[in-house]
């Protein structure tokens, strides 16, 4: 696509992503043999047999397999590295809380001494070696394809990464008390360093954040109000999973950040779009601009509010059929499962929406007609 | 009124306001897409192969969300087209990656939500893992290869003539543009939704070590991850579609 060939350095400049590529293979290869930089002790499962394996049903009638194994296998690290282990492990087929192993998996022990005798359970899988080949073959699939502007994309996201984390630590250290005003702060700052490493800092930078803060604010406001008028009916907080502070602040900060990112590509695109109409054509009107921004944005929000919605729904589906298979109604289900993603989904569309004439208004102020708006300019 | 008929609604109201018609079927689509999912999920309820209802489910979601979602037929065509071969492509990633993976069902941290349940299920949670995953993902690829497709029929609208090599320099130049702000969305779209989880991480103190390795966060991790990779395969495969499809409409005009 690009011919790099007559430039200096052509080679290191054409081939950096595969070197990045193979370094990250010898990475993925080194997490498969890991083990000893673990403190818990890993088992390497090297042989299984089934003992039993027998009919379960409940009281909704579902029916299911208990399956009774027993695994052979040998520790890979710390004080016990070598010796061989038996471990009985018992599963139901359909696999939702127990899990059933296989040859050649690496598992985690809790060790028992008894009388010099040595015993074990089975605390959780090693899954580190599927995590990091996945990433790897993310991250390689980037910057074969997109190159420069791929290692950008990954920048952004470490970085935004690492923003997170200390985010959530923060947050632990204050016991959670400040938690919308931490990541409402955050995600202003998100914003920027995102739109930074996108964008570049200039005039178009500001406008876009502008609108991005903007649009979820104004998001956030609309949910208030709503869930003021309407007593919060049919918004059950006690169906939020894995809370540890007062729901309610949490909920509003996960939407804030859930919704953030697709405001600000939205507002990123309108804005791009109306800059480069502007430069083909300089003397096209405020009113104009206003117009074309409002096109581009209406094409863009349905797709955009789809994205939210399969990343906040879908992943409510293995509960929901747990609740389901417990011979819970339809919209008992719906309540206690997907209720609250829905409620997510609807306010980041309302930030999605209100955003496109928030970015016209302001792109359109900034470099339309007006006579008294150049002097702004560089 | 209910708080989740008012947000609806006020979406409606926005939406219209802003896009017209196009507001209008977005709104729809995404009305459509909800009883997709909940079919799809009570599908699976009555023990139908979760995969398959997702695969179905699917190019169904696909279909809705591309021709409600764009004005020109040509492009929107090429885009559903593309995006199909990205849903296939994708599910021939996800099935092995989540055998070796083994994160469906739920984790230690899900314990309190489980009480007084009965797990006994008879369905395959590794399939509804696989079918989690999928679905995931439906949003970002429809949205990616609406970007490129629309963005290359605009091309094709104002320089006809352009050939199809530089045609296909055009679609990845289109790629670039979105792949920053799309990784944001889906970046943000999946932790924002799980901070609860990070806050419990941090809390009780896991070491690097257990969140590597826990099933929840390794199960999360890798949602993202498929989309990204949806979203990255869909530019090549949005593009390639493109120039086929104009090289054969090229070819037609000169018969």
């Amino acid at each position: 696509m690009i011919n790099e060939a007559n430039k200096p350095h052509s080679f290191w400049q054409r081939w950096w992503p595969y070197v990045v590529v193979i370094l990250g293979a010898l990475l993925v290869l080194g997490v498969a043999h890991d083990d000893g930089l673990y403190q818990t002790p890993i088992l390497k499962i090297q042989s299984v047999k089934t003992i039993s394996s027998d009919k379960q049903t409940d009281q909704f009638n579902n029916e299911d397999r208990q399956v009774e194994q027993e695994l052979h296998g040998v520790i890979t690290n710390g004080p016990n590295k070598g010796k061989n282990l038996k471990i009985e492990n018992t599963y139901l087929k359909s696999g939702a809380t127990t899990l059933g192993y296989h040859t050649g998996q690496k598992v985690f022990l809790t060790v028992h001494h008894h009388q010099g005798h040595l015993s074990a359970t089975i605390s959780n899988l090693k899954r580190d070696t599927a995590l990091a080949f996945t990433v790897w073959l993310t991250i390689s699939l980037l910057l074969i394809l997109m190159r420069f502007s791929g290692l950008m994309a990954l920048c952004s996201v470490v970085v935004n990464g690492v923003l997170f984390w200390l985010a959530v630590s923060w947050n632990t250290h204050t016991q959670g008390g400040i938690v919308l005003l931490i990541f409402g702060g955050l995600a202003i700052v998100f914003a920027a360093l995102t739109l930074l490493i996108v964008i570049g800092f200039n005039r178009q930078m500001l406008m876009t954040l502008l609108a991005t803060i903007g649009g979820t604010a104004l998001s956030i406001i609309v949910a208030l109000i709503v869930f003021a008028l309407t007593h919060e009916r049919g918004v059950y907080y006690e169906s939020m999973q894995y809370v540890t502070q007062l729901p309610r602040p949490l909920f509003l900060a996960e939407t804030i950040l859930g919704s953030l990112g697709a405001v600000m590509d939205e507002s990123t695109d309108i804005i791009a779009s109306l800059m480069a109409l502007k430069t083909e054509k300089p003397d096209i009107s405020a009113k104009q601009i206003f117009k074309s921004g409002r096109q581009i944005g209406g094409e863009i929000m349905g797709p955009l509010v789809n994205v939210l919605f399969f990343i906040f729904v879908a992943e409510t589906l293995p509960l929901a059929l747990l609740f389901l298979k417990n011979a819970n109604s339809w919209g008992y289900t719906f309540n206690m499962t997907m209720s609250l993603g829905v409620v997510q989904s609807l306010i980041s569309g309302i930030g999605i929406v209100l955003t496109i004439p928030l970015a016209c208004g302001i792109t359109s102020l900034m470099i339309g007609g007006h006579k008294s708006w150049g002097r702004l300019r560089h | 009124m209910g708080t989740i008929t008012a947000l609806g609604l006020i979406l409606l109201i926005c939406m219209v306001a802003v896009g017209g018609t196009q507001g209008l079927q977005a709104w729809i689509s995404l009305i459509f897409n909800f009883s997709a999912l909940f079919f799809a999920m009570v599908l699976m309820a009555f023990h139908l192969p979760p995969v398959l209802v997702t695969l179905v489910t699917g190019v169904i979601v696909l279909a809705m969300t591309i021709f409600l979602g764009g004005n020109d037929s040509s492009s929107t065509m090429v885009a559903f087209y593309a995006s199909v071969a990205v849903l296939i492509l994708l599910v021939i990633l996800i099935i092995p990656v989540e055998h070796w993976s083994q994160i469906q069902g739920f984790g230690q941290e899900d314990s309190e939500d489980l009480e007084g349940m009965s797990t006994i299920l008879g369905i395959s949670y590794l399939n509804v893992a696989i079918s989690t995953a999928i679905l995931s993902t439906l949003g970002a690829i429809a949205e990616a290869a609406i970007a490129i497709a629309a963005g290359l029929a605009e091309i094709l609208e104002q320089h006809p003539k352009i050939t199809l090599k530089n045609l296909q320099g055009a679609g990845f130049k289109v790629g670039s543009q979105i792949i920053g702000t799309t990784f944001n969305t889906l970046f943000f779209g999946f932790f924002g939704g799980f901070l609860a989880l990070f806050i419990w991480f941090a809390g009780v103190h896991y070491s690097p070590g257990e969140i590597l390795n826990d099933k929840i966060l390794v199960g999360e991790v890798l949602m993202v991850l498929f989309s990204m990779m949806a979203v990255i395969a869909t530019i090549p495969l949005t593009t390639w579609a493109m120039v086929a499809s104009e090289r054969q409409a090229r070819k037609r005009f000169l018969k």
